[in-house]
């Protein structure tokens, strides 16, 4: 019973942090733009109606715009629940990216298990990179906090490396690779140009793994153990160093496996020169979502919506794109502030105590008697 | 409202904490002027919330707090400083390298242009010290000074502050009976100078000893004012706990076999260059309870850590049924079958956000009864939880509440079911009912002896000294980091004959100690 209410208190706490949010950010609309409330029917209700009708294009650029953050997110929920604060996600999608990139290219077999090759090998590398600042970590202590964050500009200078001095295409005007082999490209799910990909099922088919994982396996049942308590793991004779590394390398798989997707699926070529942000959103949808699993689509697609307003609107009326950056930012500061809303949450709990007060003064000749 | 003869009124006192635990149910607590006030009631029964919230520590849901005739607020400590409350809590508030002085003055320093003026403070000290009579030596470092001296300190600190009505946390938990006595003089003392105590405790003698009138606490209620001199201790203690306790333990004499736990000549020097653990040896055997007294802080601790790898030794063995299990993962030595209830629960015992169920299976869900290939087996699962639920009678909704949620005896319970559910060997019991009320600890007692009794060997380490009288089939006492004493038969034990073993003053022979190693 105090559970369901807690749960509800939840979602509350959520709505009411977006609002703040939406309301912090009409005031810089009003401030900033001539023309506000043509700016905010762009923000709020263009990514869904244009003209009066819905617009499908708009609803697959936005679920097409969620494929990627919902593995970074995933990844973050894995790594985040044994209380490991590793911030590779980032570099791992554009290895990740990159990596399948090149095998879709050079090892093309030239039929569509090309995909599921350059994916794999792609998400494999990718995990053999976290496994670095894992090991650092479990092994000497190292902050992984420090050491993966390091890691995502050591990969993305590597990555910069090879693509500017072995793998571009001369004959291209900006530095690219060679378009990767038609086999190696993810399917489009839907025709025309919103790029709506196979990979989004993927992603959705990967988001139940991840929960199953994490709340019906051993593995994932020892990760959230280690992150509530590490003693206790240690204590009850789980293999704590181990599981801690095994959680992040899951983590890089599976914001590897994110980054291929998204280039397998999106580009010709791979073409990106710097970090591609995934990573980051990713921890924003994994901290929307609480670390479970099941709500990162959920709120993957709310940080999509928002990013396809701030452009809609950035794009016809006098807003800056910018705006989205700071809605997230006011959100996120409301959903870390574990204060929010602590008065009625007091609120709550009082009433659940005295439901439970009432039910056992009612109950209580029954339970002295059973005693006795 | 006025009535002068009050000098605290708390009227209809109901506390709901965040997690949901209603600490306190419409609570009347009244004090007269002048009196020694006892507040008694189990571990849980709500007196440390009571006083809490007269101490401005929290806040009261509903109610209202009057002093000295008037409705006050307390909002922090420093309020209730200013009207005259002081507390002295059961784990010192002091600061361990500052001296004796400055821990006085902490905060309201005097001064001396920008300097503390620290004469002045040995000499506020000094003053006070004299005026109480609560001998302290000024310059001495906190770190230095014996338990009895830090809680003199501790109470001239409130007197200092104008505390004309001080709380006491369980004062007499960490004093020996020499210091208790002296303690009770000087409240005594305090008493006749015209200042109100209130003294939280669930000792009866002392509250028959040193007190005027008692409000006894029962599941965050009130169950009343009694004038001390007109209830006896049985009746207390029915009110107390709501029925007759019999904290005996019946067991049938144990039948000792084979030696299932051998520690040889174990070391350890902490980080402070401290030897906790000096040349220790000792056996445990099946069929039997060993029991440690001793002192806290004595080498018991350490030993724990050491049996199950959570710290290693310099020097020495441990073997389990002939196997070393020193440097062992917690996983090995679990599966030779030991199991152990940790010191505290909140520390290793618990996930604390997890479920109850996700605490019970944390030693066996790899296990292949509860794993269908690569999944869980949850039907299997929430059986194990549901069984274990009942046969330890957690009080709880299902399984699938937040275990921190319970209360600490409910907790202990989940802790002590998951450990002794999984077919012990050894089952070493850190504290095993510390803090938690008398109905799961006699329950957890039982237990105790039931596994003994059915062929586990137990190692009971308890600063309880009838708990560990009580149970045990055999006692060494620690000091210093070695045994003392052994006691083949504890029926012939009493305090007096514990306290010199336990403070030092005796030591049996070598040869006398030797025997507990059943060589």
């Amino acid at each position: 019973m105090n559970n369901r209410r807690m749960f509800m208190f939840e979602i509350i706490r959520g709505a009411a942090a977006i609002l703040v949010a939406l309301i912090v950010a009409m005031v810089f609309i009003f401030i900033c733009s001539d023309k506000p409330f043509e700016a905010l029917r762009y923000m709020l209700v263009a990514p869904l109606i244009t003209n009066g009708s819905i617009s499908m294009n708009s609803i697959y650029t936005i679920l097409a715009a969620m494929t990627p953050i919902i593995f970074t997110g995933l990844a973050v929920c894995v790594m985040f629940s044994s209380n490991q604060f590793n911030l590779g996600g980032e570099g791992c999608v554009m290895l990740g990216g990159f990596v399948a990139a090149l095998v879709g290219i050079y090892w093309s077999t030239g039929t569509y298990l090309d995909i599921v090759i350059a994916v794999l090998v792609a998400s494999a590398a990718c995990a053999a990179v976290l496994y670095i600042p894992a090991v650092l970590k479990v092994k000497l202590g190292a902050s992984e906090m420090v050491s993966s964050l390091m890691m995502n500009y050591i990969i993305m200078y590597v990555v910069l490396h090879f693509l500017n001095h072995v793998f571009a295409d001369g004959s291209k005007g900006s530095v690219q690779t060679f378009p990767f082999a038609a086999t190696a490209k993810i399917p489009q799910l839907v025709a025309g140009g919103s790029k709506l990909t196979w990979g989004f099922l993927i992603a959705l088919l990967f988001t139940l793994l991840v929960a199953l994982f994490m709340y019906r396996m051993r593995w994932g049942y020892s990760i959230r153990m280690i992150g509530i308590n590490e003693n206790f793991a240690k204590y009850s004779g789980m293999k704590v160093g181990a599981v801690i590394i095994l959680s992040q390398v899951i983590g890089g798989f599976l914001s590897g496996m994110g980054g291929a997707i998204e280039v397998l699926g999106r580009y010709e070529t791979f073409l990106w020169r710097d970090l591609p942000g995934h990573g980051w959103t990713g921890i924003t949808v994994a901290i929307l979502a609480k670390n479970n699993p099941i709500f990162i689509p959920v709120a993957a697609f709310f940080i999509s919506y928002l990013n396809r307003g701030c452009t809609l609107m950035a794009t016809y009326c006098d807003v800056p794109s910018e705006m989205v950056d700071i809605i997230q930012a006011v959100i996120f500061l409301f959903f870390a502030a574990e204060k929010f809303l602590a008065k009625y949450r007091q609120k709550l709990v009082v009433a659940g105590a005295k439901e439970e007060i009432a039910q056992k003064t009612a109950s209580t000749p029954k339970a002295e008697g059973g005693e006795a | 409202m006025g009535n002068n003869e009050y000098v605290v009124q708390m009227q209809g006192i109901t506390k709901v904490y965040p997690n949901g635990v209603a600490a306190n149910q419409g609570v009347d607590f009244h004090v007269k002027r002048g009196e020694i006030h006892a507040l008694m009631g189990e571990n849980g029964a709500g007196k440390s919330t009571l006083m809490k919230m007269l101490f401005g520590l929290e806040q009261p849901t509903e109610g209202e707090i009057i002093v000295n005739g008037e409705v006050v607020s307390l909002t922090s400590p420093t309020v209730a400083i200013s009207k005259g409350i002081g507390m002295v809590h059961q784990h010192f508030m002091l600061v361990p390298s500052l001296t004796v002085a400055e821990n006085m003055v902490l905060g309201m320093e005097p001064k001396k242009g920008v300097f503390i003026d620290y004469k002045k403070a040995v000499q506020i000290t000094e003053e006070y010290a004299k005026k109480y009579n609560l001998h302290v030596d000024p310059n001495a470092k906190i770190i230095d000074i014996p338990v009895g001296m830090k809680q003199k300190v501790e109470i001239l600190k409130a007197l200092v502050r104008g505390a004309k009505i001080l709380i006491l946390d369980e004062p007499t938990a960490v004093l020996t009976t020499q210091e208790t006595a002296e303690l009770f003089k000087e409240l005594v003392s305090l008493k006749e100078q015209g200042y109100t105590i209130i003294f939280i405790s669930h000792k009866l003698k002392e509250i028959k000893q040193i007190t005027d009138r008692l409000t006894i606490m029962r599941g965050g209620k009130s169950m009343g004012v009694y004038e001390t001199a007109g209830i006896t201790e049985q009746d207390i203690s029915r009110l107390m706990v709501g029925r007759d306790v019999i904290l005996t333990v019946e067991k049938e004499k144990a039948q000792p076999t084979d030696v299932v736990l051998k520690v040889r000549d174990l070391e350890y020097t902490d980080s402070w260059n401290r030897k906790m653990l000096d040349k220790l040896s000792f056996s445990v055997r099946k069929g039997e309870i060993l029991g440690i007294a001793g002192v806290e802080g004595n080498g018991q601790r350490e030993l724990v850590e050491m049996l199950f790898h959570l710290n290693t030794p310099d020097a020495g063995s441990v073997t389990v049924n002939g196997k070393n299990i020193l440097g062992m993962p917690q996983r090995k030595i679990r599966e030779l079958g030991v199991s152990l209830i940790p010191e505290d629960r909140m520390v290793y015992g618990i996930a604390a956000s997890g479920t109850i169920e996700e605490n019970m299976i944390s030693d066996r869900f790899d296990k292949k009864k509860f794993n269908k290939g690569m999944l869980f087996n949850m039907n299997a699962i929430h059986k194990e939880s549901n069984e274990l639920i009942a046969d330890y009678k957690v009080l709880c909704k299902s399984y699938k509440q937040e275990i921190g949620m319970l209360s600490g005896g409910n907790i202990q319970k989940v802790v002590v079911a998951r450990e002794f559910s999984s077919d012990p060997k050894l089952i070493i019991a850190d504290q095993p009912t510390r803090g938690i009320d008398v109905g799961a600890t006699e329950f957890i007692r039982k237990k105790l002896v039931e596994l003994s009794r059915e062929g586990a060997a137990v190692l009971l380490v308890s600063a309880d000294l009838n708990e560990v009288m009580e149970l045990s089939d055999s006692l060494v006492v620690f000091y210093n980091g070695n045994i003392a004493a052994y006691f083949e038969d504890t029926s012939v034990l009493n305090d007096e004959i514990m306290g010199e073993y336990m403070l030092g003053l005796k030591r049996q022979s070598d040869e006398e100690i030797r025997r507990v190693c059943h060589e």
